[in-house]
């Protein structure tokens, strides 16, 4: 029997997302803000992976595999969106782009 | 036994690491701490028998997306200025009081939940690369194809976005 | 004249019914969308043809019902609708009496037609005109032929809409195209009385077909009690006579009795050829024609018939009087119309039928031919009307001399023309026939009569004195000229058959031929009428009346009497505009001025009315319009719900602020929400 329970591998997981998601609202560099969505897939790989052990399932695993995918491509476009914005506006920070507004 | 010992430190490191991402002023020193992170992660992975999924956590995650991060971080040039002063602003307080709650809730839910115990006896193969291959290939064929089409687009996407003149 | 009913025509005919309708209809389509490049001769040739074709039909049609094996033709055209189970039928009966009507509408509006011709000659739209008169031509044929009270109230409102066009036929001019209105919405007022009628007949008898209501009203008791509907706790005979009341509500609005005739004098603005159709000869003349189809209806309800009699006498003394003191040529015919359609109502109203539909018919002739002798006046005198102005004109215009001066010995009731024996007949039978629950209507009706025969003869002829006699008194510069053939022609036609319809109505023994003439039409109600006057008699504990006498000798004072009473009106009249006496009016005017312009404005009815009930619609159409439709659902409403919009989109505008970090916050919100709803 394993010797951590899976609340606290579960636990580890919203930990890891509610500093995601800190990271998110709490930082104006838009590059550390990307950081923390990162890291917030990285709780929901965390949980997947968690309850595939727990279940003796593999279909955790394979989602898994398929978020870390599509996380390399998320990042790439939102990077390359980052570098059109430094280009235009000139600016990192979040509060300073608000141009789509009413 | 061994698995307590080596859970509680890494968990340990992918927190810490997290919260010297969200510290750091330097973005820089954010992507070095966010890698740290992952290399704890990766580690809780293995505990988790998902051996696969660490590896390419590994080397997907801290090798290629964050370098990718930090060549950015680079080419963008910032100088001292740029960098945010740190404050406490209500904002702040507000979101660093909302997470701390969020996680003291969800860690009440997961407590509830029956069947705490980790199963050490795991299939023939459990998180080896070729079960994850046979599912990839087997039940989860349109997911793959799928992701497949949507890296094309996303690398596309990334060059059209970049480019100084289309 | 055997092969003529060997050949049968009643069934060729069945089907040629509704060609009476639409000849007119089609001609004034062509007309109407066509006329005006189609160039004047054409115009003519169609709207001429087109009623003269309705003429032959119906001629043949009065011929077939009259000399032929049948007393009714019925044309089931097709069935318009049904409701429940009353069914409605769009079809077309002719039998004595509205084979006698079709022939007066479409042949004497065939005459006026062709006077129309040389009269509108000048005038611009004269397509428009003449695309208006078929149509109303086609709307009366509809009315006096339908089989039904339905039918009838198509043609009735057709018959109204025709006047409107055609009286505000110059609408450029304002009060030329009020005083359409005014006869619009005052005929509306009397179609309402109208349709409250025939709703309450469907409700008592469930059908609206004239024979099948003739067939039922022979078993009526007016003593049950009704119990269903909204007359329930009523009578049967209370509840025919809300039926007969409403529907003569409708007949005062069209054929302009107290107190719906305003709009007749008004009416003179339209096209003197107008006026002589549809105001005189044959639309007001559908109130008549109504009640005269319904006469057994009628005859179940003294009350009814009593109102009919009083109101058409009150009427006729009335609109006399009001003619005393009117100066303009039209105006006087104009209550001399109403005022002889009052004899007409006297007629019905005390069950003298076939005396008021003879009354009808040579009012046709003489009205339409005194119309159209004012039309030839008018156009010679360059469309003056003040009769002040004229005199003399006898010299100037022989033909239209001679055919007034006929018409108005015909309609002052002077021996020998037809006017005096349709007259006297009413009047005859209205001291002659009794009326038991209101005994005091035949006398009142007849000595009413006599004083309106009165006052007719002395204004007809003042008028013809200052006109015709006398010398010339304004546009002294101006010599006028008869018109063509075209307008005198028909003047000496109709002329001519004012003078020789008095053949029908010579009081012979057996009765005047007119009388035999019309009696199967009218035998249902004569039978209702002897069942009801039993049945009176029985109630009250008096003895049944006996029949009224109809021997010469009988009815010869009463006609001596009238002959009396329009003499003494012409010599008064000679007296006071061509005799010694020709200062004596303008000192009785100067005399009683007061008095003189009460005559003079028409009793100021038209100005009580505006008071009482157009000042107050107006206001209150003024107020919904203002408050309840400009500002209430405008302002507040439409435009309102716009202001709201635009205020709540305003508040919903601060979400969407380019922060990203917000969107953020709101998408997690909203995802915990949702998370907690559907996991409970």
């Amino acid at each position: 029997m394993g010797s951590v329970p899976l609340a606290h591998y579960l636990a580890l997981g919203s930990a890891l997302f509610a500093v995601g998601f800190a990271a998110l609202l709490v930082r104006r560099n838009a590059l550390v803000v990307f950081m923390g969505v990162e890291l917030m897939l990285n709780a929901a790989n965390m949980t997947f992976l968690a309850f595939s052990r727990a279940h003796q399932t593999m279909s955790g695993q394979a989602a898994a595999f398929f978020v870390i995918a599509v996380a390399a491509a998320e990042a790439a476009v939102g990077l390359a969106i980052m570098i059109a914005l430094v280009r235009n506006r000139n600016t990192l920070n979040v509060d300073e782009v608000d141009t789509l507004k009413y | 036994m061994t698995e307590a010992m080596l859970f509680y430190p890494m968990a340990l490191v992918a927190i810490g690491g997290a919260l010297g991402m969200i510290a750091s002023r330097n973005p820089v020193h954010g992507a070095m701490y966010l890698v740290l992170s992952f290399f704890g992660i990766a580690s809780v992975y293995v505990l988790l028998a998902a051996e696969l999924i660490a590896v390419l956590q590994i080397i997907v995650y801290a090798g290629a997306i964050m370098v990718l991060f930090v060549f950015v971080i680079m080419l963008l040039n910032l100088n001292e200025d740029d960098l945010e002063r740190p404050r406490l602003t209500p904002g702040t307080i507000f979101g660093g009081a909302a997470a701390l709650a969020f996680w003291m809730i969800s860690f009440m839910v997961f407590s509830d939940l029956p069947d705490q115990t980790m199963p050490t006896e795991l299939p023939e193969g459990f998180g080896q690369v070729a079960s994850v291959g046979r599912l990839i290939f087997g039940p989860f064929i349109v997911p793959f194809e799928s992701t497949s089409i949507l890296l094309l687009v996303a690398m596309v996407g990334a060059i059209v976005v970049a480019k100084p003149r289309i | 004249m055997e092969w003529l009913s060997a050949m049968n025509p009643a069934e060729g005919l069945q089907d040629a019914l509704r060609w009476i309708v639409l000849f007119p209809l089609f001609g004034a389509a062509v007309n109407g969308l066509l006329g005006k490049r189609l160039g004047r001769a054409n115009v003519h040739l169609v709207a001429c043809g087109a009623v003269f074709a309705s003429f032959v039909i119906s001629a043949i049609a009065l011929y077939t019902v009259s000399f032929g094996d049948v007393s009714r033709i019925t044309d089931q055209w097709w069935r318009w609708f049904s409701i429940g189970n009353v069914p409605v039928e769009m079809s077309l009966t002719i039998d004595r009496l509205s084979a006698v009507m079709m022939c007066v509408v479409t042949g004497v509006g065939f005459l006026i037609h062709i006077f129309s011709t040389e009269y509108m000659s000048h005038d611009e739209g004269y397509w428009r005109y003449f695309a208006y008169l078929n149509l109303f031509v086609a709307a009366m044929s509809l009315l006096v032929l339908g089989s039904n009270l339905l039918v009838m109230f198509v043609g009735w409102e057709g018959v109204g809409l025709a006047s409107y066009l055609l009286i505000g036929f110059w609408y450029t001019d304002d009060a030329k195209a009020f005083a359409g209105r005014k006869a619009f919405v005052v005929n509306r007022v009397g179609d309402f009385g109208f349709l409250l009628g025939i709703f309450t007949l469907v409700g008592l008898f469930g059908t609206i077909e004239f024979e099948q209501l003739k067939a039922l009203s022979a078993s009526i008791t007016p003593d049950t009690v009704l119990e269903a509907g909204i007359f329930s706790g009523w009578t049967l005979g209370a509840a025919i006579t809300m039926a007969c009341l409403f529907l003569f509500l409708g007949a005062t609005g069209k054929s302009a009795q107290l107190p719906l005739y305003v709009w007749l004098p008004d009416a003179m603005a339209g096209p003197t050829p107008v006026s002589a159709l549809i105001h005189a000869a044959t639309m007001v003349t559908a109130g008549v024609y109504m009640v005269a189809r319904l006469s057994f209806l009628y005859a179940w309800s003294p009350t009814a018939m009593a109102t009919v009699a009083v109101v058409g006498a009150l009427t006729a003394i009335f609109a006399a009087l009001m003619a005393y003191a009117q100066n303009d040529i039209k105006k006087v015919l104009a209550y001399s119309t109403v005022s002889q359609l009052g004899f007409m109502f006297i007629g019905v109203g005390v069950g003298a039928w076939w005396a008021a539909i003879y009354h009808l018919v040579t009012h046709a002739f003489f009205k339409a031919c005194l119309f159209l002798g004012s039309g030839s006046v008018m156009h010679a005198m360059r469309d003056e009307t003040d009769i002040r102005l004229f005199g003399g004109l006898r010299k100037e215009m022989w033909h239209t001399w001679a055919t007034f001066g006929i018409s108005t010995i015909a309609i002052t009731g002077v021996l020998p023309l037809s006017g005096f024996f349709s007259k006297d007949a009413i009047l005859h039978g209205a001291h002659a026939n009794p009326n038991l629950f209101f005994p005091w209507v035949p006398t009142f009706t007849y000595a009413i009569g006599l004083v309106a025969a009165f006052s007719t003869s002395f204004y007809m002829w003042r008028m013809f004195n200052l006109t015709f006699h006398g010398e010339r008194r304004g546009m002294l510069e101006h010599r006028a000229h008869e018109g063509g053939n075209a307008m005198v022609g028909p003047l000496w036609v109709l002329a001519g058959l004012a003078v020789g319809s008095l053949v029908w109505g010579l009081p012979l023994s057996g009765g005047a031929r007119f009388e035999n003439f019309l009696k199967p039409v009218f035998r249902a109600a004569d039978e209702n009428i002897a069942r009801m006057t039993a049945l009176g008699a029985q109630k009250l504990g008096v003895p049944v009346p006996p029949p009224p006498a109809h021997d010469f000798a009988a009815m010869l004072p009463g006609y001596l009497i009238a002959l009396v009473v329009a003499l003494i009106g012409f010599g008064i009249a000679w007296y006071l505009y061509l005799g010694p006496g020709k200062d004596i009016p303008a000192k009785i005017a100067q005399g009683a001025p007061a008095l003189y312009r009460a005559f003079a404005n028409k009793f100021y009815v038209d100005e009580f009315y505006q008071a009482v009930i157009v000042a107050p619609l107006s206001a209150t159409a003024r107020f919904l319009w203002r408050v309840v439709d400009a500002f209430a659902i405008d302002k507040l409403v439409v435009n309102g719900s716009a202001v709201l919009t635009g205020w709540i989109a305003q508040l919903f505008r601060y979400f969407q602020d380019g922060n990203v970090q917000r969107y953020a916050v709101v998408m997690a919100v909203s995802a915990v929400v949702i998370l907690w709803i559907f996991l409970g």
